[in-house]
């Protein structure tokens, strides 16, 4: 057997390496590539089970997704969605930041108990608060219009925003609010003039998660908003999608996938800060 | 703590500046002390929106939850009376709150087993360097990132009674015969099935998040400390054993005590797929508590039952919140 080189060597332990990545990601993957397909597929082209369904043997069409717009609800439902997480992201702003900047910077006594106490309300699962919340939001009269889910979708984003900012803060150099106050501006205005400006990054992953965290509920869309053209997207396409016992495969897996992959690549980017932030290593 | 050290300070430089001069130690300590006050409303203040909106939509919630759950309260008829714990002993005489429990319990045991598999073998895999390492790890957290309700929809169409793309490969490499034959696997219709669908399903999308936390635990120990132990001749079991695995545990210990909180009192998967059927063989404790609760419009026996999530939760909770507080300080 003739001696390997170095580069040889490479070569073969990459291609182990990804050999033993193909099944997850085949496992992973499958799914999508199958929703996606089937988007695209005409719909007689759907059900042969005698011809290899993983590819197009009629020509791929986009009907699905134009009979989306034409025919339901589902460009209300998108701009539903978009409406809903601009104001959860203004109202998680609004009240995370300050929470969070008060906790890492103000040496308030028992931040650090406090900065938990507040996370520990992330973990307080929806299927508890649903039946209690359904109360609240008739109480408002906010019952069957989408701005009860930007009542309650706050309680998921703000525990997890301002544990996620407070370590934010704790990484901005004291130095300069310090410098900023000696030079005469209040505790607000280094603040605002200082620590904000730097912190945009910090703001702009909470934007974020402001978005994909709400897009994660089913429960409280479900149980809140039942007219058809309130829903978000992701509420609208499993229930008004579906009429009766008939499913238009096609249709639906064209409106999962328009929210859902647009979603999941942008998730996919900050999905280390959400790591760290759970496992409370942020800004360590 | 921080009370203690923040409030010491000051008055420990005001009482060494009063033995050397007594006015300006008078003058210094007012000042300190407007200084702290005033920072300290400045931070409540700022405190004040989070923390109201926390107590008033998760604190009072869930207290009225109890309430609920104390009360005959249903959808139509607000005005509802005390009827002590009778809505808990309700639910403990009917036959389908225990399946329930027991399916719960069932399948975040067994959802676990195969995301700590998949999850760690997954993460031994990217930890190693190799070109397009990004890309691989992009690709396979994408189930993860994915909003719920929409993949399982994707997963619904799969598990087709007659078109399953997944009967078509098990029907081409043999294992099944062709639809209508008596093997043909109905995979929401049978009731073994459907609980192992569901299972898979919730797999599927987090065994990515078990692998990612696991990676971010094992790129958390420094190579420094590795290589310290390397010189002092260790092997590698004895560094993963003495090293790796004592800097690892609290992470793994908090992905593992999410996962768990988010399996158990997940309703999209099993709602979706199968409504807690069929003959209830995939009924958990919160599609039980959603038919009951909103469906029948029971509030009182929906939030009696949705309670029983509580004492599964609570050590969990518990633990986090302990682990939590010694990575903190």
């Amino acid at each position: 057997m003739p001696a390997r080189t170095p580069r040889q060597k490479e070569v073969r332990r990459h291609l182990i390496i990804y050999g033993a990545l193909t099944p997850y990601i085949v496992i992973a993957i499958f799914p999508i590539y199958w929703m996606a397909i089937t988007a695209l597929k005409q719909d007689p082209d759907l059900y042969r089970m005698d011809q290899f369904p993983l590819w197009f043997h009629l020509s791929p069409t986009w009907k699905n997704f134009s009979y989306l717009f034409y025919n339901t609800n589902y460009g209300a439902w998108i701009v539903n969605t978009m409406v809903i997480g601009v104001w959860v992201a203004i109202v998680t702003l609004l009240t995370a930041v300050p929470a969070g900047y008060a906790l890492a910077r103000l040496r308030i006594p028992g931040s650090g108990n406090l900065g938990i106490a507040v996370f520990m309300t992330y973990l307080v699962p929806a299927i508890i608060l649903f039946l209690p919340l359904a109360r609240v939001v008739s109480l408002l009269g906010l019952q069957d219009t989408w701005w009860a889910l930007v009542l309650v979708y706050p309680t998921i984003t703000i525990p997890f925003c301002t544990w996620l900012l407070m370590g934010f803060f704790k990484t901005v150099p004291m130095e300069m609010e310090e410098a900023a106050r000696v030079d005469g501006c209040g505790y607000l205005g280094a603040l605002l003039r200082v620590v904000l400006p730097v912190s945009v990054p910090g703001m702009l992953t909470a934007v974020i998660f402001a978005f994909t965290l709400s897009m994660q509920d089913f429960l409280y869309g479900l149980a809140f908003v039942a007219p058809g053209d309130q829903k978000p997207v992701t509420v609208g396409v499993p229930t008004e999608l579906i009429r009766g016992d008939v499913y238009y495969w096609g249709s639906l897996m064209a409106a999962a996938l328009m929210v859902g992959l647009p979603v999941a690549i942008l998730y996919n980017f900050f999905l280390d800060r959400f790591i760290q932030g759970i496992t409370g290593g942020v800004g360590k | 703590m921080t009370v203690r050290s923040s409030t010491s300070g000051p008055d420990a430089a005001g009482a060494r500046a009063a033995v050397v001069s007594a006015p300006v130690a008078g003058r210094a300590r007012g000042w300190l002390h407007t200084q702290t006050s005033r920072r300290l409303a400045f931070g409540y203040l700022l405190l004040a929106p989070a923390v109201c909106y926390v107590v008033l939509l998760v604190g009072a919630p869930f207290l009225f939850s109890l309430y609920l759950a104390l009360s005959d309260a249903t959808v139509g008829d607000p005005a509802a009376s005390f009827v002590g714990l009778e809505n808990f002993r309700a639910a403990l005489e009917t036959d389908v709150f225990y399946t329930a429990l027991r399916n719960s319990i069932m399948f975040t045991v067994v959802a676990a087993v195969f995301k700590g598999f998949l999850g760690s073998t997954l993460a031994f895999l990217l930890l190693q360097p190799f070109r397009g390492r990004k890309f691989v790890r992009g690709l396979v957290v994408i189930p993860f990132t994915l909003p719920i309700s929409i993949s399982v929809l994707g997963w619904k169409w799969m598990y087709d009674s007659q078109f399953s793309v997944i009967n078509w490969f098990l029907s081409k490499v043999g294992l099944i015969g062709t639809y209508g034959s008596a093997d043909w696997p109905v995979w929401l219709g049978q009731p073994h099935l459907a609980i192992a669908a569901c299972i898979a399903v919730n797999v599927w999308r987090n065994f990515p998040f078990s692998a990612i936390v696991l990676l971010a635990g094992f790129t958390s120990v420094p190579t420094e400390i590795l290589d310290a132990a390397r010189v002092d001749g260790t092997n590698f079991f004895q560094r993963f054993r003495h090293v790796v695995a004592p800097m690892i545990a609290p992470i793994l210990l908090i992905g593992l005590l999410f996962d768990t909180v988010f399996t158990l009192s997940d309703l999209g998967v099993v709602y979706l797929l199968t409504q807690g059927g069929p003959a209830n063989s995939t009924k958990i404790l919160p599609v039980l508590a959603y038919q009951v609760g909103i469906q029948a419009g029971a509030l009182g026996r929906g939030a009696a039952i949705a309670l029983f999530l509580f004492p599964l939760l609570l050590p969990l909770m518990i633990l986090l919140l302990r682990n939590l507080k010694r990575r903190e300080y």
